[in-house]
């Protein structure tokens, strides 16, 4: 559970960086390395991430279009064929989850890639080195 | 395994990587890369600007090159009152204001007049930037600058505006990249003196560039002389002119000169657009006028003005108030251009209207040799000049285009089968303005009085335009400005001949000749893009001019007494269409009665009833619309037959058409050529009423009421619908007062009132922020369909205190 929380503040963390203008796809090396760095089972890697960038992109964009009252999403949405302002902010969210949950994931089996576990490859649970 | 199940997680990843950063297809547009796109902290959630108004007023307070502290004061309809120590450093943080909020307007705007829209856009715009540029609009813009560069204090006031540009840009990150740069993935460009003008130009171009030489020389070749005098008269005895005839010109001996005029015809090889044929298309036009304090309840004098554009978002206007040493004026501007078109100061108001003469010509060349290098002139052989365009394009190699460029102009068309393809283009607007026109024309904002006005306005130069005037002791006036060429006698109505120079403009008509009048005793001046003159005035002069608004706006303040701010708000939205009712009492006296049935009966009642106004919830308007448009294109089959064999013809005007259902039914125009038997004016209109009735017949009644019929928009810049207001309901026709039709209408409705103190009101079917994200993006727009109005905020210094004040910063020297 702690490295799952850790996991998730991590992705969490990184990702906020773009608030300082770092670009989106910074959630893929910080996915990665959360995922090297950090043990977790492969699920539970990939829930720590998915929901870290969920809920990032998803409550950035919903208090953005809060205090926005909905005024842009209403228009964007007629530019995606008609969504709606919590539809544009499930997306976000969606992308933000999925980049950020397969990030952590390609970053737990590569690292179990390159230094293969030494109880073998189906342990259940594995420990920091 | 491990590989397995390792490339299980990293291929999905890469892929939503790759998808995710490519920007997607959608038919000839691209989207932008969804990532970017969807990013809370890049893409378009950013421009979400919060709804209290916060981010709308643009944060950064420092600009390096400031002479002194700027105070901006902001109002609650986001309008900036500048206070500044001197004309440049308001030009300066002008120029940062509007970028601020209108960036991606400017950068487009002075991009399609520079013929560099496919830059960004790519191929689908390489036709418009090749037309633009073969019609000589850079051409003359780079004459323009180098004439403008003789005037130092217009360039530093230009070079301050866009430092004030530059600036805002420069402070840009991809975060707050104003949206349609996301959406379009391009970057805004460097402002520069040089892009002024090409707004400048764009406006000039949009009220001026308008001819009918082709389509009346070959209707003067079918038709011979004297048929062509019955179909297109150019005065209307009905015409209220603007500038009565008072004995003023008896004094001017003009220049006269024999009518040399060609006609042979010019087929071409597509069939000419019947709209653009057709002399009723949308006019850009607009209303002003002012009254004296003898007709106001007030005693003091009243200017009104609404210009009438086609509307867009972002709108083409700005409104803000400058206040310099020199000057405290408020009105509205171009953004891009850091001069006050239309407002008032504390001594006096000003409005315009266009003029609408024709001031670009074309001349018919012969080329002495087959790479069409060397022309005929007098006699002689000239050679063209050749001018290589190149135009970028975005996803594709760069178009080499080359212009010929004669005495007369460009040569437009290079298409052979192009019916004005060896025909060279002179047009006003070529012509180099004077290196202190802009900087005279801004000091129109300063103009006390009569004599300043004056003096101002001749540096609108190209831009041809009725200038109403009111001032706080009292004076009104009204003079049509304007370079209009001394023309011979009917020149300028055809194509001409290319080969002589003598059919060349003699110069211009001195300003002190042009047509204008002060003080006149009726007590009111107007103008609504009629003739500028009765027939009398000594100079030539042809246009296409409106016949209706004028008149009725006369017949309206002529009956007016007592007249306050709310009787002329009742003309501003006056629905009456003159057109519709001088139209229906025609076809209603040539109507067949007896051959039309009870259901017909039904319609005929409900046009019998309707008092000519175009109020949105009526039907009569539609049905009204839908008869006069079959009747007269079922009278001119004549034009319509010539059109299907790719011949461009004229087609009469309105006013003309209505005059002969009144006066001469029997003409043989009346006759429909594919019958054995000969009609007259009656059987037409009847024809006209049945096919009207027909089409109304299958029409669900809600899509008869004249607002959905007319089928109101507000388009986006580019054309996005998302970002447009197609939801709007109005009222209003191309000739009534209130000329709102399907994108066009009143752009800036303005009522001030030159009393102590000035009240002035005003709206526009806009919003300040071009950010469709913002809530002040389009926050006008139902107050004008509803025709409310509101109180401008006009303050004397910048720490007056007002209820109505959302904002106040500095901007400071230094970085």
């Amino acid at each position: 559970m702690k490295n799952f929380i850790l996991t998730f503040i991590t992705v969490l963390a990184g990702g906020l960086l773009g608030y300082w203008g770092v670009p989106w796809w910074s959630l893929v090396p910080v996915g990665l390395a959360a995922g090297w760095l950090i043990r977790n089972t492969p699920a539970r890697g990939f829930a720590a991430g998915f929901l870290a960038g969920f809920l990032l992109w998803g409550i950035w964009a919903f208090a953005l279009d809060h205090a926005n009252e909905g005024i842009l999403s209403a228009r964007i949405g007629m530019l995606f064929q008609g969504l709606g302002n919590w539809m544009l902010i499930l997306i976000t969210a969606l992308l933000g989850g999925l980049v950020a949950g397969f990030a952590v994931l390609s970053g737990s089996l590569g690292y179990d890639l390159a230094f293969p576990p030494k109880k073998g490859p189906y342990a259940r649970r594995r420990r920091r080195r | 395994m491990r590989l397995i199940r390792f490339l299980f997680a990293f291929l999905p990843l890469a892929g939503l990587v790759w998808a995710l950063s490519v920007p997607l297809k959608a038919g000839d547009k691209t989207l932008p890369a969804l990532g970017r796109f969807f990013s809370p902290f890049s893409g378009f959630w950013q421009n979400a600007e919060p709804a209290n108004g916060r981010n709308a007023v643009p944060l950064q307070a420092k600009l390096p090159a400031l002479k002194g502290p700027v105070e901006v004061v902001w109002d609650d309809m986001m309008v900036p009152h500048i206070f500044a120590g001197d004309p440049n450093d308001a030009a300066m943080v002008q120029g940062y204001i509007h970028a601020s909020h209108r960036l991606f307007q400017m950068d487009i705007v002075s991009r399609q007049t520079a013929g560099r829209l496919s830059e960004v856009i790519g191929p689908r715009t390489l036709e418009a930037d090749r037309l633009i540029r073969r019609r000589g609009l850079p051409w003359a813009v780079e004459r323009n600058m180098k004439s403008l560069q003789q005037s130092p204090r217009t360039m530093q006031l230009l070079e301050a505006y866009a430092a004030g540009v530059n600036a805002y840009i420069d402070q840009l990150n991809p975060a707050t990249l104003p949206l349609e740069y996301k959406l379009m993935n391009f970057e805004p460009e460097h402002w520069s003196p040089e892009r002024t003008l090409f707004v400048v130009a764009n406006m000039i171009d949009a009220l001026n560039n308008r001819d009918n030489d082709l389509a009346a020389t070959n209707s003067l070749a079918v038709f011979g002389r004297d048929t062509f005098n019955y179909l297109y008269p150019s005065w209307n005895a009905k015409q209220t002119p603007i500038i009565p005839d008072t004995g003023q010109w008896a004094d001017i001996q003009p220049l006269v000169r024999p009518e040399t005029v060609s006609g042979q015809t010019a087929p071409g090889s597509a069939p000419p657009e019947r709209s653009e044929l057709s002399p009723n298309r949308d006019l850009n036009g607009s209303n002003n006028w002012a009254v004296a304090g003898s007709r106001t309840r007030s005693g003091a004098p009243i200017l009104c003005n609404d210009t009438h554009l086609p509307l867009r978002l972002p709108h083409v206007w700005y409104v803000q108030q400058i206040q310099t040493p020199q000057f405290n004026s408020y009105g509205i501007v171009v953004p891009g251009v850091p001069l006050m078109a239309i407002g008032f100061n504390n001594d006096m108001a000003w409005g315009f209207t266009n003029c609408s003469h024709e001031v670009a010509d074309w001349y018919r060349l012969q080329w002495t040799d087959g790479g069409k290098t060397t022309y005929l002139l007098d006699g002689q052989p000239r050679k063209a000049e050749l001018r290589v365009e190149e135009i970028r394009v975005k996803g594709a190699p760069a178009v080499r285009d080359t212009v010929r460029y004669t005495d007369w102009g460009p040569v437009v068309y290079d298409q052979p089968d192009h019916p004005l393809h060896d025909c060279a283009y002179r047009y006003v607007a070529h012509d180099p303005m004077k290196p202190e026109s802009l900087y005279e024309f801004l000091n129109i904002s300063s103009a006390r009085n009569y004599d300043d006005y004056r003096k101002a306005i001749p540096g609108l130069e190209a831009l041809s335009q009725n200038v109403a005037f009111a001032s706080r002791n009292g004076a009104i006036a009204l003079t049509v400005q304007g370079k209009f060429p001394v023309r011979q006698n009917g020149q300028g109505r055809f194509v001409q001949d290319g080969t002589a120079w003598a059919n060349n403009w003699a110069g211009y008509i001195p300003a002190s000749q042009l047509p204008a009048m002060r003080n006149p005793s009726r007590g009111f001046v107007y103008s609504a893009n009629q003739h500028s003159t009765p027939p009398t005035y000594p100079y030539y002069y042809l246009g296409n001019f409106d016949h209706s608004r004028g008149r009725r706006i006369y017949q309206r303040l002529e009956n007016m007494r007592d007249i306050t701010i709310d009787s002329m708000k009742s003309i501003q939205l006056d629905n009456y269409s003159q057109r519709a009712a001088d139209g229906l009492h025609a076809l209603l006296r040539r109507v067949k009665r007896e051959q039309l049935n009870d259901s017909e009966k039904k319609w005929l009642s409900a046009l019998e009833q309707w008092d000519a106004r175009y109020q949105p919830d009526q039907i009569a308007p539609s049905l009204f619309e839908m008869w006069f448009d079959s009747t007269y294109f079922h009278t001119w089959d004549e034009m319509e037959n010539l059109r299907r064999q790719k011949t461009a013809v004229l087609y009469p005007e309105h006013w003309r058409f209505c005059e002969l259902l009144e006066s001469d039914s029997a003409s043989v125009f009346f006759d429909e050529l594919s019958t054995p038997q000969r009609e007259e004016a009656g059987d037409i209109v009847t024809a006209g009423f049945h096919k009207m009735a027909a089409r109304a017949e299958k029409m669900p009644s809600d899509s008869l009421q004249w607002h959905t019929f007319k089928g109101f928009v507000i388009k986006h810049l580019a054309m996005l619908d998302a970002f447009s207001r197609l939801d709007v309901s109005v009222g209003g026709s191309r000739n009534s007062p209130n000329a709102i039709s399907t994108n066009h209408g009143p752009t800036w409705r303005m009522i001030v009132e030159m009393g102590a103190p000035i009240r002035a009101l005003g709206v526009y079917p806009g919003g300040q922020s071009g950010n469709p994200g913002s809530r002040y993006y389009d926050n006008f727009v139902d107050a004008w369909a509803r025709g409310d109005y509101f109180d401008l905020v006009f303050l004397s210094q910048s720490d007056e205190q007002n209820p109505r004040i959302l904002a106040r910063q500095t901007f400071t020297p230094g970085s």
